[in-house]
Formats: C-alpha cells, structure tokens, sequence
C-alpha cells in the first residue's frame, strides 16, 4: 500500500449561510487519481480552496506529504499546486513572462528549462511569446496548468479543469491529464461531468451538500453499489463460454453478439476468477467490462442523484 | 527579498512598461518645463512678471511643481494601486500569488511599490525640474529636501493606505471612502492649521512652513492662521517635518501589518482591536497635544478673559465631532463579522454572551471612549471644579454616540444581513442628522439638541451650565435609546449563536 500524500481529518467549511463543507476526511495516496465528484454547490470547490490554504477552515486539518496547513503554510505550498475553474493570467504579460512570475515566486531553479518544459507539456511552446490575452480559453487553462506544474508538486489539485472548454479542448486536456497520471502525480480532480473523470481516476470520493458519502477505488465503490453490470466478449467457444458463466452462478444472463451480459454478486476476487477460468478454459475474451468502473453508475446508485 | 527580485514587483514593472512610460514622462516634463521656463523669462526680463523677488517667483513655480507632484504620486498613485490590488483580486491573480511560497509581507511589497511605477517616474521627473527652479531662484536646497522628503513619505504613506483598500474593497473606486474622512476634516483644518492634526498627517503645514519667510515677523493679526511657527505637543514645539514623518511612520507601521495579515489570511478584520486602540490613541493624544497649550488645562478660563480670536470657541467641539467620526470609522473597520464570531463559538464550543462581547465592537467602543476621556481631561484638569460638568457632558455624549453606533451596527448586520449598510446609514441620519433638519423647518432650536451629535458641541463651547440642562436631558434620552438597541442586539446575537449547524438547502 502507498503512503497517503495527502490526508483530509474532519474538514468543516462554514459559510454566513451554510455548512459548505462538513467533516469531511479522505486520504489520497501517492499516485492515485482521486476524483471529487458531486453536484453543483455540493462543497467541491470550497474543499479544494480549504486545502490549498484560500479558504480558512473552521475545523479539521489538512496535510500534504506530512507538512500541516495550519502549522507550516509554505512547505505544503511548495507541494500542492492548486488549478481554479477559472483562468487566472495577466493578460498583458506572454506566456514566458506569466510563467517566469509564478517560476521565481515558486524560487524554481534553473528557470528557463523549467519554463520550457512545462510549455511543452502542454503543448504551448509555439505560443511562447503570445500575449495571454491572445491566447484561446483551452490555452489559459493548459497555461494554467503549466503554472501548476512548474514547481513539479507532488499533489495537484485541479477543480473543474474542462469547465467552459468546447470538445476539442476537453479532448486535448484529457490527453493532458492521461499523461500526468501516467507519470506519477498524485491527483484530487473535481468535476460534476462524470465522462470526463471516466477511466482516468482510479480512486472516487463523492460529495454531496457538503459531506462525503463514500470514498475509495473504483472496484470497492462499484462493490459497494452491491450487484454489478457486466458485459463480455469473446470470438470463440460461446457455448463453454455460457456454460462457465451458469456455473459461477451470475444472474440475469443475456446473450448479445459475440458475447453476454450478465449480474454478479461476488467481489472484485470473485470476479477476476471468472475472468481466469474463462481464459484458462480457452474463451478468447476479447472485451471484459464491468458498470461498477463506471463513475456515472456509481454516483447515480450513491444517492447524490443531482447530475448538472 | 530584495525588492529587484520581488516577482510581483518585476511583473508590475513589465506591465508598467508594456503599456509605455515615455508618453506620461514627457508629459510630466512638459508641465516642469514650461513653469521652469517662466521662472527663467522673470529671471531674464524681472518687469515681465509681477514678482517682488526671484525668490518670491521662484516659490510660486516650485509651489505648482510640487502640487503636480503631489497630485500625480499621491492621488494618481493612490487610484493606481488600489485598482491593481482589486482587479487582480476579481482576476483571481492575487489568490495565484498567495498560493506561492511568497511571504505575504514580499506579495503586499511588490504591489505597493511597483503598481504604481508610471506616477513615481513622473514624480521624479518634477521633483528634478523643481530641483533645478529652486537653484535658480537661490532659494534654500532644504526647502527642496523637506517638501522631497514629505512628499516621497506621504505618497508611501498613501500607497499602503491604497493597498488596504484595494484589499478590502470590491470595486476599487470605494477605495476613496478610506479618503473621506481626510478630506472631510481637511475643511476644518485651514482655520487651524497648526492645530489639527490632519495637516500634519498630510503634510499641508510642513510643506507651506517650510515656504514661510524664517525673518518675517509672526503672523500679528491672528495667531491661528499662523504657518510659520513650530506646533506643540502639549505645549511642547516640535518640528513640523518631525511631527509628519513620525505621524505617517507609526501609522504606515499599522496600516502595514493590516495589509500583510489580509494577505495572509483575507477573512481576517481590517484591524485586530489592540491595533484599532493604539490608533485611535495616538490620534486623539497627538490631536489634544496639539491644542492642549490655548488653554493648559483650564479651558475655557483664559479664553472667557480674551475674546479677540472667536474661532477659539469652535476648537474643542470640532475636535469633539472629529473624535466622534474617527472612532466611528475605527469601529466599523475593527468590528468583526457576525458570522466570524459565530465560527469561533463552534470553534471553541463556547456559544455565550461573554465571547460575544469579548470580540464585538461594543467592548472596543468603551475602550476608545476611555482613552478619549483621558484626552480629553487634559483640558480640564485645572478647571475641573467650575467647568467639570461639561467635561462629563461631552463624554456622556460621546459615550452614548459611540455606544450606539456599535450596537446599531452589529445589529443590523445580524438582523438585515447584506441589507445592513442601508439600514445603518437610515438610522444614523435619523438619530444625528434629521433633529437639525427639523430644527431647522420648526426654526425650534431644542430639536436640534436632541440629535446625538448636539450635547458633547454644546459642552464643549463654554456655555454656562444653565444652557446645559437640555443637552443633559437629550444624553439621557440617547442612553435610553442605547438601552433598547442593547436589548435588541443581545437578542439577536443569541439568535445567532443558538441557531444550530445549517446544512445547504436539501435538493
């Protein structure tokens, strides 16, 4: 099991009006890709702001790589990069300029590699002496995003990053935030577009009017849902295929082409053993999919049903 | 960090740049130009303009060099930095910077010095231009180096000043409210001016003290409009230049750690209550220092025997109404949000009257109203016996003025919420400002002595205690209304802290 990078303990956020955030605890290892999904005005936002250090915490404390917000601000400040919703740039400075601010702010040495690497990533070296202002909305975020990234944090926190990105830019975002996790950062990223966090995350925490409801991997979610979705597919042996697939004892047993759907009930051991048997008994199993992986099913069967 | 390394400052110097300097500059140097070049016309041709002496001449153009300069650092620079502050506040730049490493004291520094780089160069360019008429002229280099120094110190001075501003306000035009008071007593001052304290905040008597004749005999017919000697702290002379620099210094000091603690944390007040004491301490000793010698604690015994100069009858009481505004505005700023206390109740699981009275503005009123008194006493202190009831008077007064206010505006924050500036403002006008209205369309001046402004004037210009009966009976009629607004706030207070956890709205 990793260690956890970034722990939560009993988080409260209160607003004039509201308990905007309450008691909320989740801890993110290193290396997960948590998603923090939730309605509009469930506290995703808010839970982010608290934990960056811009919104002041009624109770409850947060701690990146074991370095306290309360007690050493500037420590967890050179761990957390925090990505708003929104774009935040100073539109008469380029986009070396704007980065070169937040790179001697951050005290990054060897500034101009560093620059220079993180406009590559996000693929803006080409608009490196553009004005920010010129830049296309799905520019600034990833501009944004560069900014983040340019102190290397070990924890990013990105809060809606597609918010207001047309598809071509929610595309080449997504592609972005693949290579992230590929690479080992760890990850809390919220959104209320359940497609966008989909097979990227590999951990789920959900909110819902300012508390968590539940949290952890995909798979345990999915398991905590209770009875699981599945479709498989194969190009051979069909008949042993079904055959097996009696046997395990899995309900509602349907039939489509090349393959089947089917309920289970068992855990995620359970199920990868039928996966194996399957295989071992020569069914070429060309796909093997389960709805418990499947954000959009688990939100909808956690009870915090108000998809925007 | 060194200033040349602040990010922000870098970022606010390219900014600068990228939107130019050269066409402000010359613009600078065209007005310094062209006033240098009538000093030089007068210098060349003495009969072309009406001047008595260079020296004459050459004080009245370095005097519109340096009323451009002041006018461009401190009204110019004061716009500009609090305009930048808010602007990237909506932008959501200056969160971006607070999410960085930088020390809040490094993030308020590189705004404070560098938003406002355009106006500094034209400052300098002018404060040069007026170097060169003040060689010309052969007038002393210290009148350059001490109008220098106070404009350089006010226009930083004014710059922390923006930065609070442009921190705590949402549009970057209410900025100018921090301004109001300033300017509002500013109307008094010239009647005064070497015993008010606003002309040495701004530093209106040092500059014109220093453009004064040092051989020209006092000022003979009045000594109250006199700008040549030195001011007094309770009869003590201090140098003009001196009082300015150190006025701004201690007060930059605090305006300073309220810029850099709302940079650090935005949800804290403007003033912490031991910082918004000493402010309004040093105010109100340093403003009844400056006044304490016209009657070395026997007012009004010396200026009953004298009644050459009538203005002296208006001092105390303008001094009074001066007290009352800066504590007002003092309390607003360092009165807490309802919904702050609130949080530390939960937070410290204490919900009761006691921790609401610790942090509300009603304890800090009687705090200012202490230090007040003791001022105020000074004036007193060898007249007490005769004159002491009119001491009590105005304190009662500005006891129940301060009192109330406090109360009225916690309690329409907690009853009217985002409504309550409105609401304070109504009741304000009701309390203080509609009996002289009233008095005036009634021509009934009793009514006019019900406002709760009224009573602590009327003790305070040397009226018999006779003539004090109706302003006593009035403070008891305001404490009466302090008793209901009391009971008011401390029930919606309780309101409040009783109200269990709310929860969004279910959906």
């Amino acid at each position: 099991m990793s260690s956890p990078v970034l722990t939560i303990e009993h988080l409260r956020v209160d607003f004039p009006e509201v308990v905007a955030v309450n008691d909320l605890s989740l801890i993110v290892e290193a290396g997960d890709v948590c998603g923090l999904i939730g309605p509009n005005g469930a506290g995703k936002t808010t839970t982010m702001r608290a934990v960056s250090g811009l919104q002041e915490c009624t109770r409850g404390s947060v701690k990146v790589d074991g370095h306290e917000l309360a007690r050493e601000p500037e420590e967890l400040k050179r761990r957390l990069g925090f990505m708003p919703d929104f774009c935040p740039v100073y539109d008469q400075l380029t986009a070396t300029e704007f980065l070169d601010h937040f790179a001697r702010a951050y005290d990054v040495p060897d500034r101009t590699k560093r620059i220079g690497e993180c406009l590559e990533l996000t693929w803006l070296t080409e608009k490196r002496d553009a004005l920010c202002e010129e830049l296309s909305r799905g520019m600034k975020q990833r501009l944004v995003l560069a900014k983040t990234l340019l102190p290397n944090p070990q924890v990013l926190l990105l809060d809606e990053p597609a918010s207001g990105l047309d598809p071509l830019g929610r595309i080449e975002l997504r592609k972005l935030l693949l290579q992230l996790r590929d690479a080992g950062k760890t990850v809390l990223i919220s959104s209320h577009i359940l497609t966008e966090l989909s097979g990227f995350c590999n951990k789920a925490a959900i909110m819902e009017r300012g508390k968590l409801v539940m949290s952890g991997t995909i798979a345990e979610l999915g398991q905590k849902m209770g009875r699981r979705q599945m479709s498989v597919k194969w190009r051979n042996a069909a008949d042993q295929a079904l055959q097996i697939l009696k046997g395990a004892g899995v309900k509602n047993l349907e039939t489509i082409a090349q393959g089947a759907t089917f309920e289970f009930d068992g855990n995620v051991d359970a199920l990868d053993g039928l996966l194996k048997t399957l295989v071992v008994d020569g069914v070429r199993v060309t796909e093997w999919r389960g709805s418990g992986d499947d954000l959009e099913q688990i939100f909808l069967q956690s009870g915090a049903k108000e998809l925007m | 960090m060194n200033i040349t390394e602040n990010p922000i400052f870098l970022t606010q110097k390219r900014l600068t740049y990228r939107t130019g300097v050269l066409a402000a500059v010359l613009i600078a140097a065209l007005i310094g130009l062209s006033l240098l070049s009538g000093l030089i016309a007068y210098l060349a041709d003495p009969k072309a303009l009406t001047f008595r002496s260079p020296q004459e001449a050459g004080k009245v153009f370095y005097g519109w060099v340096i009323g451009v300069e002041i006018l461009v650092l401190i009204l110019g620079g004061f716009s500009k930095i609090s305009k930048v502050l808010a602007d990237d506040r909506k932008a959501g730049l200056w969160d971006s910077n607070r999410l960085t490493p930088l020390k809040p004291a490094a993030i308020v520094a590189g705004y404070w010095l560098g938003s406002a780089l355009r106006e500094i160069y034209m400052g300098a360019v002018l404060a040069g231009i007026g170097l060169v008429i003040v060689v010309l002229a052969k007038l002393p280099v210290t009148l350059w180096l001490g109008t220098q120094i106070l404009i350089l110190s006010t226009t930083l001075f004014f710059g922390l000043l923006a930065s609070l501003a442009g921190m705590a306000f949402q549009r970057p035009q209410s900025g100018i409210i921090l301004l109001l008071p300033l300017f509002f007593l500013q109307t008094f001052s010239f009647a005064f001016p070497k015993f008010t304290i606003i002309n040495f905040l701004l530093p209106i008597y040092g500059i014109v003290n220093l453009f004064q004749d040092p051989n020209q005999a006092a000022n003979d017919y009045n000594d109250f409009r006199n700008w040549s000697d030195w001011p007094g702290i309770f009869a003590l002379p201090v140098p003009p230049i001196l009082l300015s620099l150190g006025l701004q210094f201690v007060m930059g000091l605090f305006l300073w750690r309220a810029t850099v603690r709302k940079t650090a944390n935005p949800f804290q007040p403007l003033l912490l209550r031991w910082e918004a004491i000493a402010i309004f301490a040093l105010l109100v000793v340093v403003q009844q220092g400056l006044i304490w010698g016209i009657w070395h604690g026997r007012f009004p015994t010396v200026f009953a025997s004298d009644h050459k100069f009538y203005e002296r009858e208006s001092l105390l009481p303008i001094v009074h109404g001066g007290t009352i505004l800066v504590g007002v505005f003092i309390l607003a700023f360092a009165s807490p949000l309802p919904e702050r206390v609130r949080v530390e109740a939960l937070r410290t699981g204490s919900g009761n009257l006691r921790l609401v009275f610790s942090r509300s503005a009603v304890s800090l009123s009687l705090a200012l109203i202490a230090v007040a008194a003791a001022m105020s006493l000074t004036h007193f202190i060898f007249s007490f016996k005769d004159r002491g009831y009119a001491w009590a008077l105005a304190m009662g007064n500005l006891f129940v003025f301060l009192l109330m206010f406090s109360l009225l505006l916690e309690y329409c924050r907690l009853r009217f919420k985002r409504r309550s500036l409105g609401f304070v403002a109504l009741w304000l006008f009701v309390l203080c400002i509609l009996p002289f209205i009233l008095a005036g369309v009634f021509s009934s001046e009793a009514l006019a002595k019900l406002s709760f402004l009224a009573p602590g004037t009327v003790a305070l210009t040397g009226t018999n205690s006779d003539d004090l009966i109706v302003p006593a009976y009035a403070t008891a009629i305001h404490f009466g209304v302090v008793v209901l607004l009391f009971i008011g706030w401390q029930r919606q207070w309780k309101l409040l802290i009783a109200a269990p956890p709310l929860l969004p709205p279910a959906r």
